[in-house]
């Protein structure tokens, strides 16, 4: 069956597959890094921005509501103060159209009198007129000649007949001067006829007493009519008796409240611009966003740091396992080729050993008989025979040694001791060749437990080697230590040539030699890892070209199988 | 060289057990011309009735040998014969090889290639061993 795989894992998964496509591991390692950046990034940048975002529409809400509260508080007040103002006014012109004033007010002076004392209280008093049950002016006191005019028929005195008091809308009228009517009708001395006290005011007093309670809260306060025709002029929606239109409704920096004003057909608007608080918004803005940043920024560098160590870690870990690969195939293409090696030789050994006994038959018969003038010549070649035999048999046994799982025979060894016999053989060859040896024993070097034969071979081998590396003229340099608890290490240095890297990879395999064709089998080195491996030690080389080599072997102290 | 063998009191008999045909022949002619009684067969199976019909002094026995080997062989001879004197000879023998068989009654081993040499060294050594045995 087909496995099952969601988008999300579909997505990791060609992603991975691309970073690991890429050619090189360091473009590898790079792919890898930027995408895990990526990823971290994301994960902690998107719930802080979603925490940032929730926060910053939460709070311009919260403040916007806290400002409509505030607005809408203070219409209420302007709303009061108003009502305070018109009622004031209301019941002036209540009070004076009592009932039983109707026959009084109807005299000129009476009239005159009155409006005298309600101009004295309210400068906004224009005109003062009594109208009867037809809608004639009867009496008349204020600028213009009004007395005697018929105003039956208008929608104020219409709605005066039906309403006790009545405030009209402002308006033009016969003066073309903005004002508003307040009437009283009441009955003529209970006789069921209606006589009207109308009053005249002049819009300015409207306009004068918003005006002072223009509060710092809003922008603009002023007064509409049922028809949103304007009772105050504006700043910024018009004059007086134009007509209003509200502001679009998605305009969010535009905040404008409504309240009727009781008794009146008018209603009161306030008006707030770029409404949201001010100060409160931008520093909330700031903060928000200063926080908002360094998040990100410690988001960035903590994300850069935990990344950097993982690919480092990844990278590191590759390298090792790389390093253990090669060390294990390599030390499994010794083993192979020293398997391969010993067959060979094995298979050899026969041949030879036949050739050697009838080349020696025929060397024995032949000194039998009598000589005669090929003696010379057959034993000259019997005899390249023989050395022939005798170099084969040299390599075939040394490729034997070299797989040969010989008894160790252990015990107590100073290595130091040790190194300075074989030093010993070597000397005179040393000295021929100008070659100076410089050791520095380590005092306390612990003694190990080992094979004394098979360790002067291996120091044997090796400085043997190193002779050779250097030719004539040069210095070698021993020198003993500690390498870890458990074991002990012996540096060998030489001033030699130096191998390059090609050849150094190939130094201990059986049969590998830089050396001129016939002086060195080129198993020196491969035996001598061989033994060293055998005794539970290791064998590093390091070389740099015409500075010379090192040879560090490195032994257990408690051999162990 | 050639009086070494017979310098020898009594002419030592020598039995060369190898598969190699022309390795046995050419050591045993080259033992012979130094002295020595020397003969060869070229299997295990041939070496034991061999021994049995004219036990030699010693015996120089390859190790590796189809069907009969040589430590098999060597078993044989040991069984039958405990006095004779074997020395193990093998191009394909480890030292291992050459110590069990030791262990098992040989009197020393020697890896092919050898010189007539040392084989002559070994045979005369194995035949004072066989003196020994006699005398006991």
């Amino acid at each position: 069956m087909k496995k099952k795989r969601n988008w999300f894992s579909t997505i990791i998964q060609s992603t991975l597959d691309n970073i690991l496509e890429a050619s090189s591991p360091l473009r590898r390692y790079r792919k890898l890094r930027i995408a895990l950046l990526f990823a971290m990034i994301g994960i902690s940048m998107i719930p802080l921005s979603n925490v940032a975002g929730l926060g910053y529409f939460q709070y311009e809400d919260l403040l916007k509501k806290s400002e409509k509260e505030q607005l809408q508080w203070n219409l209420n007040g302007a709303k009061k103060s108003i009502e305070t103002f018109v009622g004031e006014l209301q019941s002036v012109v209540n009070f004076v159209a009592r009932d039983d004033r109707y026959e009084e007010l109807l005299k000129q002076e009476a009239l005159e009198d009155l409006f005298a004392r309600l101009q004295e209280g309210y400068k906004g008093f224009v005109d003062l007129g009594v109208i009867d049950c037809q809608g004639v002016q009867r009496s008349y006191v204020g600028p213009y000649n009004l007395k005697g005019k018929n105003y039956s028929g208008q929608d104020w005195y219409e709605q005066a007949n039906i309403k006790k008091v009545y405030i009209s809308n402002v308006f033009l009228g016969y003066r073309q001067v903005p004002h508003f009517v307040i009437k009283v009708a009441n009955e003529i001395d209970d006789t069921g006829r209606q006589w009207v006290l109308r009053a005249t005011i002049n819009a300015e007093t409207l306009q004068e007493f918003t005006s002072k309670i223009n509060t710092k809260a809003a922008d603009e306060i002023f007064i509409v009519d049922d028809g949103g025709v304007l009772q105050t002029s504006t700043t910024s929606y018009g004059k007086v008796l134009d007509v209003y239109t509200s502001p679009d409704r998605m305009d969010d920096s535009i905040l404008t409240v409504f309240a009727p004003l009781e008794n009146t057909p008018w209603t009161l608007v306030l008006v707030k611009k770029g409404y949201i608080h001010g100060e409160d918004w931008a520093s909330f803005q700031k903060r928000l966003l200063i926080i908002f940043l360094s998040f990100m920024v410690i988001c960035l560098f903590v994300s850069f740091i935990i990344v950097s160590i993982l690919i480092e870690h990844m990278r590191n870990s590759d390298k090792r396992n790389q390093e253990i690969q090669a060390k294990a195939e390599h030390s499994n293409k010794l083993a192979s080729i020293g398997r391969l090696a010993t067959g060979v030789a094995h298979e050899v050994n026969n041949p030879l050993a036949v050739i050697q006994q009838n080349a020696g038959l025929i060397q024995d018969l032949l000194e039998m008989v009598e000589k005669n003038k090929y003696s010379s010549t057959l034993d000259k070649s019997l005899l390249a025979v023989q050395n022939a035999v005798n170099r084969c048999k040299v390599i075939t046994h040394r490729l034997l040694g070299f797989a040969r799982r010989m008894d160790v025979s252990l015990e107590d060894i100073d290595v130091n001791e040790l190194v300075k016999e074989v030093l010993g053989f070597l000397d005179k060859e040393a000295m021929y060749n100008y070659i100076n040896i410089e050791t520095t024993f380590s005092e306390d070097l612990p003694h190990i437990h080992s094979d004394r034969g098979q360790l002067q071979q291996v120091f044997l081998n090796i400085i043997n080697n190193a002779i050779d590396a250097i030719g004539k003229d040069g210095v070698i340099l021993i020198r003993s230590g500690t390498f870890d608890d458990n074991h002990i290490e012996l540096e060998i240095c030489d001033s030699g040539t130096g191998i390059d890297p090609d050849a150094l990879e190939h130094i201990f395999e059986p049969f590998y030699t830089t050396k001129e064709v016939g002086k060195g089998t080129g198993l020196g080195l491969s035996i001598t890892y061989g033994l060293v491996k055998q005794l539970g030690g290791r064998i590093k080389v390091d070389s740099i070209i015409d500075k010379g080599t090192i040879f560090t072997v490195i032994l257990p102290i408690h051999y162990a199988e | 060289m050639q009086n070494k063998g017979t310098e020898n009191m009594v002419e030592i008999d020598v039995l060369v057990v190898d598969d190699e045909e022309d390795f046995a022949s050419a050591l045993t002619a080259r033992l012979t011309l130094k002295g020595f009684n020397a003969k060869a067969v070229t299997s295990g199976e041939e070496a034991l009735p061999a021994i049995a019909n004219d036990p030699p002094h010693v015996v120089v026995l390859d190790l590796k040998m189809p069907d009969l080997g040589g430590l098999e062989v060597l078993e044989g001879i040991k069984s039958f014969a405990p006095n004779i004197e074997v020395i193990i000879l093998t191009g394909h023998g480890s030292v291992a090889n050459g110590i069990e068989g030791m262990e098992r009654g040989a009197f020393d081993y020697i890896m092919k290639p050898v010189d007539l040499e040392e084989i002559i060294v070994k045979i005369n050594e194995a035949y004072e061993k066989y003196k020994m045995n006699i005398s006991k």
